[in-house]
């Protein structure tokens, strides 16, 4: 049983850095109607991914799944300069979402070194895209 | 290993190569000089501000980015420690460093205080970026009396 996952970067002044849409095999787009809730629901989840950074004085950086919206859960991740990474998903996957983060972190950092990119500008690479495509795939899709 | 060498004669170029067109720029070329220098600290930190804190996130309040600061940055880029932390509390903080490693090289004493500046510049950048990264807008300058120690003044900004 597979699920569609939604991922987004937001930057440090909760502004969009990044977002794809993953999808099992057979599933269309997303209505267009709908695809505008997505991004809602992952801003909202942002104040809820705050404070749980705020009180829980842990020193992960992958926060499982921070709020629940209808039937989509939102997992985040937060990095140490506090770009957070979430995930929309309508089906529990914690293993291989925290390795997707993990290896969608690798990637980041290793972007984060260009000194052509500018620190919490929208990510726009096809390189980066089609990387993070394939690690949804392996981790996500499979 | 070379690799303590390597950086600090890139450094030394980085400043040699600003300066060498006019020995001697007068007020505006230099303070030009120092902004270019002190850029290239800032990108630097910026990218070693998220690629440093691995596995370390608990950075609750400003001391402990500071600390971070004066440790783990200061053992990556410079292979030492930072010697000492003081701070009023009040979002000053002074970092001193009795033996800085771009600055051994020169001298020991109280010859080149002027010219310790240019030499400085990019490490302030570097405090400065790596900090703005991690949350903290800051003002940085240094103050040297005499080689090699110097001291960094870090002053967090209020949002």
């Amino acid at each position: 049983m597979s699920g569609s996952f939604y991922f987004v970067i937001v930057g440090q002044q909760d502004n969009l850095v990044f977002e794809m849409e993953f999808l099992p095999a057979g599933k269309a787009e997303s209505k267009n109607g709908y695809r505008h809730l997505n991004q809602f629901i992952a801003h909202a989840a942002l104040d809820l991914v705050d404070e749980n950074m705020l009180e829980n004085c842990s020193n992960n950086m992958y926060l499982k799944t921070v709020d629940k919206f209808n039937e989509w859960f939102v997992s985040a991740f937060v990095t140490a300069g506090h770009m957070r990474f979430l995930m929309l998903h309508d089906i529990r996957r914690e293993d291989e979402i925290k390795n997707f983060f993990t290896d969608v972190y690798d990637l980041y950092i290793k972007f984060a070194m260009n000194p052509f990119y500018e620190p919490n500008s929208p990510i726009r690479s096809n390189a980066f895209e089609r990387k993070v495509q394939c690690l949804g795939k392996k981790h996500l899709l499979s | 290993m070379a690799d303590k060498v390597l950086f600090e004669f890139l450094h030394t170029e980085m400043v040699a190569e600003l300066w060498a067109p006019h020995p001697d720029p007068g007020p505006g070329g230099q303070k030009r000089s120092l902004s270019i220098l002190e850029s290239i600290g800032f990108r630097v930190g910026q990218a070693l501000g998220e690629r440093l804190p691995q596995e370390t996130l608990g950075f609750r309040e400003e001391l402990d980015v500071l600390k971070f600061l004066c440790k783990d940055l200061w053992v990556a880029v410079f292979h030492k420690q930072m010697d000492s932390l003081r701070t009023n509390h009040q979002g000053t903080y002074v970092l001193q460093d009795n033996s800085f490693p771009l600055l051994v090289p020169m001298a020991s004493g109280l010859q080149y205080v002027e010219e310790a500046p240019k030499f400085l510049a990019f490490t302030c950048g570097l405090l400065c970026g790596t900090l703005s990264t991690l949350g903290f807008q800051s003002l940085v300058t240094t103050s040297v009396t005499s080689l090699p120690a110097c001291k960094f003044q870090v002053v967090i900004r209020k949002p």
